[in-house]
């Protein structure tokens, strides 16, 4: 009796522990490199559906596999749907969807005086809450972007607003962030929000911001 | 040793009841189909296509391959983070 009572334990217990199955067998290799090529596309966000089409026949099709030459015709109709899916995943991917947008944080008040990257009293405030952000959320790594209006030339531009951009981000390494979370770059004139056909615009367009990489 | 035994058997019957294998694969697909409704991420569409599979596989008396798509729909429906 007790013999029997363990035996039927065992087998339930190792009932809850069934292996997946296994995708990587020689016969599975295209609708591998199929799917591969479909995410690194960014299928599993532009076309989720089709993605998830493919994997689905994938794990299909790797199922029949494992039971060997039954279903021959079902075999390959589930890795030839695999294949299609994901090439559709690819091909909807490239046509429809945009590259993800990175979050910025405004660093809205933010300003210099002409021809300087040295901090104001009044953006220093700002990058003080700037530093609470950042230790807050604790796990962003981020790149300080110091963006010029169209004023001047452009190489000019550029080289001041990496100035800035290094001196913002000087200012919250000294604040106790980590040097590894941080870079910085100067995008000159190329990213104005609006028109530069103004003051008010070009105001606008004389900015820092944080871009989220992860 | 009666109690060592229920001890045992109580046991023992813990790990499968907590994977789910009490639960008929209808009743775990009809979950992953609430649990993600209205969900259109990538993984919320795979969870409901390897449970649509699972029960796919059941009909055709493959009870074993139910259970294995059914594990992986739930690991995907977990990911998916919910209905939306």
């Amino acid at each position: 009796m007790i013999k029997r009572i363990t035996l039927l334990a065992a087998t339930l217990s190792l009932g809850a522990c069934v292996t997946h199955t296994d995708i990587n067998i020689d016969e599975l290799a295209d609708a591998r490199a199929a799917i591969a090529a479909s995410k690194a596309a960014g299928a599993e966000r532009c076309a989720p559906k089709l993605q998830a089409e493919a994997v689905s026949s994938l794990y299909w099709a790797a199922h029949e596999y494992s039971e060997g030459s039954i279903h021959p015709e079902e075999n390959a109709e589930l890795t030839a749907r695999a294949i299609s899916k994901a090439q559709e995943a690819k091909a909807a991917s490239k046509r429809n969807c945009a590259p993800a947008k990175p979050e910025i944080i405004k660093l809205s008040g933010i300003q210099f005086p002409h021809d300087s990257a040295e901090l104001t009293p009044a953006s220093i405030a700002i990058l003080d809450k700037a530093v609470d952000t950042l230790n807050r959320r604790a796990k962003i790594n981020v790149e300080v972007a110091a963006h010029t209006d169209s004023s001047g030339a452009a190489s000019y531009n550029e080289a001041l607003s990496s100035r800035r951009a290094a001196s913002v981000m000087n200012y919250l390494q000294s604040k106790g962030i980590s040097a590894n979370r941080l870079s910085s770059k100067g995008y000159g004139e190329a990213q104005p929000i609006v028109s530069n056909t103004t003051a008010e615009g070009r105001a606008e367009n004389r900015r820092v911001e944080l871009r989220v990489l992860n | 040793m009666k109690i060592s035994l229920l001890l045992f058997s109580l046991f023992a019957f813990a790990l499968p009841a907590s994977a789910g294998v009490f639960t008929s694969i209808e009743d775990r697909t009809a979950k992953i189909e609430a649990d993600t409704q209205g969900n259109n991420s990538y993984h919320a569409h795979l969870a409901r296509m390897l449970a649509d599979i699972a029960l796919e596989e059941k009909g055709q008396h493959d009870l074993e391959a139910g259970k294995e798509f059914i594990n992986m729909a739930e690991d995907h429906a977990a990911q998916a983070g919910g209905a939306k």
